[in-house]
């Protein structure tokens, strides 16, 4: 693995969590995901998760933020008196709207409750996201095949969230990956994925002196940026969630430029 | 303990671009060498110590009678059992837990016995000339790219091979890959087969060659020489133990002495008061 500014315990917790995620995906019953692939509603940019029914399970959802409580816990016992008490917050109508504002990313939300229950800000965003994301995972798995082109400004097909990393695949193919639903799908390499700007003179790309494999494409029409890794030089490669994490030096470098993850249109007079 | 890794270079599938010549220089920083005209488009007669992978072009008759033009990645096979760390007098070749074989710069003295004992010929001695002019060498070789290895990146011009014809990966898989890929061939190639010569303990670059070895100027059964065994595995060691010996000597000497001396001493001493 490419050296990191992420530590290693760090890079560790992730790669546990991965795990996790994995075996949660393993125990939802694929049944209890109903793709709807309305091409119109897809065309337009809406993602493919939220035109999906889903059953919930309630019961499976409790558990998992439980064992994620449990690993935070076990890899920094410090987190102990702050994690405790999340189980007795918890009942089947807080997880359900737990569900329902994690899935449209409602930070918001998410302060005001860890406010209202005295936690700390990031805690009930982050339980309620990675719990969330083994269902969204296997939507992304569902409607995979039906998915080859993003929607620019629409960010990921599947889960809606803004694309910020691509890798390069086989003969130099631009392949946009997300994070958060491992989704991915092809691009040109010479398009901004957020404002869909096919001007070549307004796409630059920024490089970090010694790093061989990554590049930041940024887009002088939106502002807005993605990484983009050229895994093919990796020996043995990692998950899409794994290279955001260690390619995060990147996301500071872009900000710091002036940059934005999700971009926004320059709106002149 | 990291993996083993080994580079597979299928010979059937490079078109001869050169592209791994120049992801080599370009990775490790190496300069452009004025070469004069071979005969054909291979550049270099072999590797240098700054052309650390040449591409050969050989022209080849086969058995129909028909022409052949052959191509291969020439470059540091990183033997198991290598003769150049065996026989450096300064330990300054080394394996690494990736499988490769590196030089220590700063240990080697350029005494040049890696070059000459290297059953490929793929290492090489480079001239340089200190601040008081004073001139000294060093050997050089393909590294497999191993800092890049410790990043987890495949060596450069793997990364750059657009034809596919090398990979990199576990051993044991890329071996099996090289097997398979000979039985895909031996239609076209009767001769081809794998090198992955055992008498030097097997190897880290694993070709399928479409002919014989010695069609690409290779060895048959490449051995490390016995002189380099004789030197490392049992000179050297006899050598440390014989310094063990003559230590142990110095020290028994030593304690005899200190009481030799004492026995001196307390002569003299009673010399003194006589």
């Amino acid at each position: 693995m490419i050296k990191s500014v992420v530590s290693k315990e760090y890079q560790n917790l992730q790669k546990e969590i991965v795990q996790l995620q994995e075996k949660w995906k393993r125990m939802i019953d694929p049944d209890t995901i109903k793709p709807n692939l309305d091409k119109a509603a897809l065309a337009a940019g809406v993602p493919a998760a939220a035109l999906a029914a889903i059953d919930f399970e309630i019961s499976l959802f409790l558990q998992w933020v439980e064992e994620i409580t449990a690993l935070l816990i076990e890899s920094s016992p410090n987190l102990k008196p702050k994690l405790a008490d999340i189980g007795s917050l918890l009942n089947e109508e807080t997880a359900i709207r737990w569900i329902e504002e994690a899935f449209s990313f409602n930070s918001v939300y998410f302060e005001r409750f860890a406010e209202e229950n005295g936690l700390e800000p990031w805690i009930p965003q982050f339980l309620a996201e990675t719990a969330l994301r083994p269902y969204l995972q296997l939507v992304a798995e569902k409607v995979q095949p039906e998915i080859d082109r993003g929607v620019p400004g629409s960010g990921c097909p599947v889960c809606g969230e803004p694309v910020r990393l691509a890798v390069l695949e086989d003969e130099g193919k631009k392949v946009c990956q997300c994070p958060r639903c491992l989704a991915h799908w092809n691009a040109k390499r010479l398009e901004c994925s957020h404002c869909g700007n096919e001007d070549y003179q307004k796409i630059k790309f920024l490089t970090i002196e010694g790093d061989a494999v990554s590049q930041i494409q940024v887009c002088e029409e939106c502002n807005g940026y993605i990484k983009i890794i050229d895994t093919r030089q990796y020996i043995e490669k990692p998950s899409a969630a794994m290279i955001d994490l260690n390619s995060i030096h990147l996301d500071f470098v872009a900000q710091e430029n002036g940059f934005s993850s999700a971009g926004e249109k320059k709106i002149t007079n | 303990m990291a993996k083993e890794y080994v580079k597979f270079v299928d010979v059937t599938k490079c078109d001869g671009c050169k592209a791994c010549m120049v992801a080599c220089k370009n990775w490790n920083d190496l300069p452009v060498e004025e070469t004069a005209f071979q005969g054909s488009a291979q550049s270099h007669p072999k590797t240098t110590a700054d052309t650390w992978n040449v591409l050969q072009y050989i022209e080849h008759e086969n058995a129909g009678g028909g022409l052949d033009y052959l191509f291969r990645h020439s470059s540091c096979f990183h033997c198991t059992d290598a003769a150049c760390e065996k026989v450096c007098p300064e330990n300054a070749i080394s394996y690494t837990d990736f499988g490769s074989v590196v030089i220590d710069q700063d240990k080697c003295v350029g005494c040049g016995y890696c070059v000459q004992n290297c059953p490929f010929e793929v290492i090489s001695l480079k001239e340089y000339k200190d601040k008081n002019g004073k001139e000294y060498r060093k050997a050089h070789k393909c590294t497999m790219c191993t800092d890049r290895l410790e990043e987890g990146l495949q060596p450069a011009c793997v990364t750059t091979c657009h034809t596919g014809a090398m990979e990199f990966g576990d051993k044991e898989a890329m071996i099996r890959k090289a097997e398979k890929r000979v039985q895909e061939i031996k239609g076209r190639y009767p001769n081809a087969q794998v090198y992955n010569p055992q008498g030097v303990g097997g190897t880290h670059t694993v070709y399928v060659l479409a002919e014989k070895p010695s069609v690409y100027g290779l060895p048959e059964n490449p051995k490390v020489p016995t002189s380099a065994v004789a030197w490392k595995d049992y000179a050297q060691p006899i050598g440390k133990m014989m310094l063990g010996a003559t230590t142990m000597a110095l020290v028994g000497a030593f304690v005899t002495n200190k009481l030799f001396n004492k026995e001196g001493k307390e002569q003299d001493g009673g010399g003194s008061n006589e």
